[in-house]
């Protein structure tokens, strides 16, 4: 018996709002990392669920093409942690509150 | 074929150059500069003498001139083009005389009054001299109302540098000022009259070019219009009646005239113009800055002849002016000041004569006015030297023997001044009083009553005239020396003396080239004057076409009328003031008769309080003004433009307090704000 469609997007739904509670009250950039790589991979649930839905591959090529952009997407912001922590020796993104110092 | 008037443009050239010559190299020249504008001047003669002899018809052929020898704005479709050029025509050839010979005579003055007084600057004060007689000259022979407007300027511009010269000390800056805030005052109103003429006639030119199609001149198309209708004469009125906007312009323009040539009500300035060099003020009294005023009507007079209103301003202008000014001269005490007052008084005079129509004769009296005033201005700076710089009369006395050249030639210049036959002064201001006499009687209406009002002032003035020349002969030449200056003054030199005996000369015999009366009992043709502005190449500069324009647009009229009654009675009135003179002030001692005035000697001193009024009113009047137009910018005006600003720098101010520049609150903000709008779609029900 296949699972309903509303259970895969009570658990995307569920994984989304953990990747926004880690953003708003988490100060530590590679959690921040996380946090997005979370709802990131929400969005991908969403797109497979309703690509089973509809008996339609396109959203299941879509959700692909979304991890390939979340790879390149961590490696930029592993990038930017390492730039955070070399200039304040430190990873808390609160510290950085200017664009220059 | 290069005739004379290719050199025209030097006259004003060869001085302009003397400027720049002065002012870069002046220092290095053993005259310090004297050298380049003599000879500067003494070649403008040389060039205006010739100039005069071709108008005269006697070195060459064509007896007038009128070109535009440079376009500085080409004015397309509808618009105007802007022009220098030259118009010699008699008056302007008889002006360019006039004033490169009275240049050149102050020019050689000046080394005797400067140089050989050890003054310092001196390029300075030649090159000052150099520009201001290339200014009057080019102004002199221009040939449009723009033209003249920009030399007008740059004659102030002069003036007020050489009234300045002695700028350490406290006076004659002040006095600079003055001069040029009140002859700009009246130049305010000259642009807009210049602007007006542009706007109306589409040209400012005083005489029709001749050409590949001939240019008209702006007194021209105002007599067609106010012949025909203004549309077939290209003229715009602005809505006005030709008539009532004409006399608008010439009143217009007036308003600058007022001002240079020192008429009432803008005469304050001069008086206190003596703060300069004494040559200076021979220069700007004679021949310059002064002689502008009138030389411009006299130029323009075919479009004053056309308005019997303006016309009648000018003569009441100038009549009132005449006497005003000679009471004032009756109780100064200083040299020079009587001097200023009676040169007021006198363009009052040549006011007087072309307001009433006698165009001749104001002509006339320019020019005799000139060769005795810059004479008595000379005559002046001589006994000035003398006294080592003391000007007050009643310090000097006895002076006859110890100059006699001074005193003989100061004698012909007061004659001349105050009107005594056979002097140059008797015969010009007596065919003024004369025009005005016949033109006042022979004129219909108001305008006939008004010249007989300014006729009766003049004649008045002319008592006063002779008092006041006379008193101030007696008291520096006669009786007996006051003070120990007096006694053994400095003698002065051939540099002072040269131009005073030139001048002396002038003043007994300039007068004959018009001796109408005489002229008139003899039936012989002398009357030189009128027949050389009676004809001309350029038709509608001559009096014979002013005369028509007269008689047909204002009314004025000349009455059958001798000359020789009228001039008895000047005369009459001129030698009882001299007597007058004679009788209070030629005593071995004379006493400060004008102590008998009582409050009117206060009155006079102060100059009937014209300068109190004046400070009073920019002080009283327009300070107040001008504080409440401030008040009005600065609170209701910047008011609303910063009310408005101070909007959104508050709003901005808060706003920006949510750029915090953490991350956090950046992601809260997003994310409230998509939640926001998630829940606006739910109560709105959809995107749509």
């Amino acid at each position: 018996m296949a699972i309903l469609s509303e259970f895969y997007l009570l658990l995307s739904a569920a994984v989304f709002s953990i990747g926004l509670y880690g953003i708003l009250t988490r100060s530590n950039a590679l959690v921040f990392l996380m946090s997005v790589e979370l709802m990131l991979n929400a969005a991908n649930i969403n797109l497979v669920a309703f690509s089973f839905h509809y008996g339609n591959v396109t959203g299941q090529v879509f959700s692909l093409f979304t991890m390939a952009l979340a790879a390149a997407e961590v490696a930029i912001g592993i990038g930017i942690v390492l730039v955070l922590y070399r200039n304040f020796e430190d990873i808390d993104v609160t510290k950085a509150a200017t664009m220059r110092w | 074929m290069a005739g004379v008037y290719d050199f025209v443009p030097a006259v004003a050239l060869l001085p302009f150059l003397a400027f720049v010559v002065s002012l870069f190299a002046g220092e290095y020249m053993p005259k310090r500069g004297a050298e380049a504008g003599i000879i500067a001047t003494a070649g403008s003669l040389a060039l205006s003498v010739w100039t005069l002899l071709t108008v005269a018809g006697i070195t060459g052929p064509a007896t007038s001139f009128n070109e535009n020898l440079y376009t500085w704005v080409a004015g397309g479709e509808g618009a105007v083009t802007l022009n220098f050029g030259i118009l010699v025509d008699p008056l302007s050839a008889l002006m360019l005389v006039i004033v490169s010979l009275i240049a050149f005579l102050v020019h050689v003055f000046s080394l005797g009054y400067m140089n050989d007084e050890g003054e310092t600057g001196l390029p300075r004060y030649y090159a000052g001299l150099g520009l201001f007689s290339a200014s009057m000259l080019a102004f002199v022979f221009s040939n449009n109302l723009l033209m003249a407007f920009m030399f007008f300027e740059l004659v102030g511009l002069c003036s007020y540098l050489l009234i300045g010269f002695w700028f350490r000390e406290a006076a004659p800056p002040s006095a600079a000022k003055k001069a040029f805030l009140v002859t700009r005052f009246g130049d305010y109103f000259f642009l807009i009259g210049v602007v007006g003429v542009f706007a109306t006639f589409g040209t400012g030119l005083f005489a029709p070019v001749e050409g590949a199609e001939t240019l008209a001149s702006f007194p021209e198309l105002a007599e067609e219009a106010l012949a025909g209708s203004a549309e077939e004469a290209g003229v715009n009125t602005f809505g006005y009646d030709p008539g009532t906007w004409f006399t608008i312009l010439g009143l217009l323009v007036l308003g600058g005239v007022v001002g240079k040539s020192a008429q009432f009500p803008l005469h304050t300035w001069l008086p206190d113009a003596m703060e300069g060099p004494t040559p200076v003020s021979a220069l700007i009294h004679a021949a310059t800055m002064v002689a502008a005023g009138v030389y411009l009507v006299a130029r323009m007079y075919g479009f004053y002849a056309l308005s019997p209103t303006a016309l009648a301003v000018i003569a009441l202008i100038g009549g009132f002016t005449a006497l005003f000014a000679a009471t004032m001269g009756v109780v100064k005490q200083e040299l020079k000041q009587v001097l200023a007052y009676s040169t007021i008084s006198q363009y009052g005079y040549m006011m007087l004569a072309l307001g009433a129509g006698g165009y001749t004769a104001a002509v006339f009296h320019l020019t005799t006015h000139a060769v005795f005033k810059a004479l008595l201005f000379l005559g002046a700076g001589s006994v000035i030297i003398a006294m080592h710089h003391e000007e007050n009369m009643w310090t000097m006395g006895g002076l006859r023997d110890r100059m006699p050249v001074t005193y003989y030639t100061f004698l012909s210049g007061s004659l001349a001044l105050a009107g005594i036959v056979p002097f140059a002064g008797f015969w010009s201001k007596d065919e003024v009083l004369f025009e005005a006499l016949i033109h006042g009687l022979g004129s219909e209406g108001a305008i006939g009553t008004l010249l007989l009002v300014g006729y009766a002032m003049g004649l008045v003035a002319v008592f006063f005239t002779a008092f006041y020349t006379f008193r101030m002969v007696f008291l520096t030449f006669h009786g007996e020396p006051r003070t120990d200056t007096a006694r053994d003054p400095e003698p002065v030199r051939w540099n002072v003396k040269g131009p005073l005996t030139v001048l002396g000369i002038g003043a007994a015999t300039v007068g004959f080239i018009n001796m109408v009366p005489v002229a008139e009992v003899t039936g012989r043709e002398i009357d030189y004057l009128h027949k050389w502005l009676a004809h001309g190449d350029i038709s509608v500069t001559t009096t014979e076409h002013y005369g028509e324009l007269l008689h047909t647009f204002a009314g004025v009229d000349p009455a059958e009328l001798g000359p020789v009654a009228p001039g008895a009675v000047s005369l009459v009135l001129a030698l009882a003031g001299v007597g007058a003179a004679w009788k209070l002030y030629n005593v071995p001692d004379p006493e400060e008769h004008t102590d008998k005035l009582g409050g009117a000697k206060t009155v006079l001193m102060h100059n009937y309080y014209l300068d109190e009024f004046q400070v009073w009113l920019a002080t009283g009047v327009t300070v107040p003004l001008a504080r409440a137009a401030d008040k009005f910018d600065q609170g209701v005006v910047d008011g609303v433009v910063n009310g408005i600003s101070s909007v959104s720098l508050f709003g901005g101010s808060r706003f920006r307090r949510i750029q915090s520049g953490v991350v956090t609150n950046y992601a809260t903000l997003m994310t409230l704000s998509l939640v926001l709008l998630l829940v606006v779609f739910v109560v709105a029900g959809g995107v749509v």
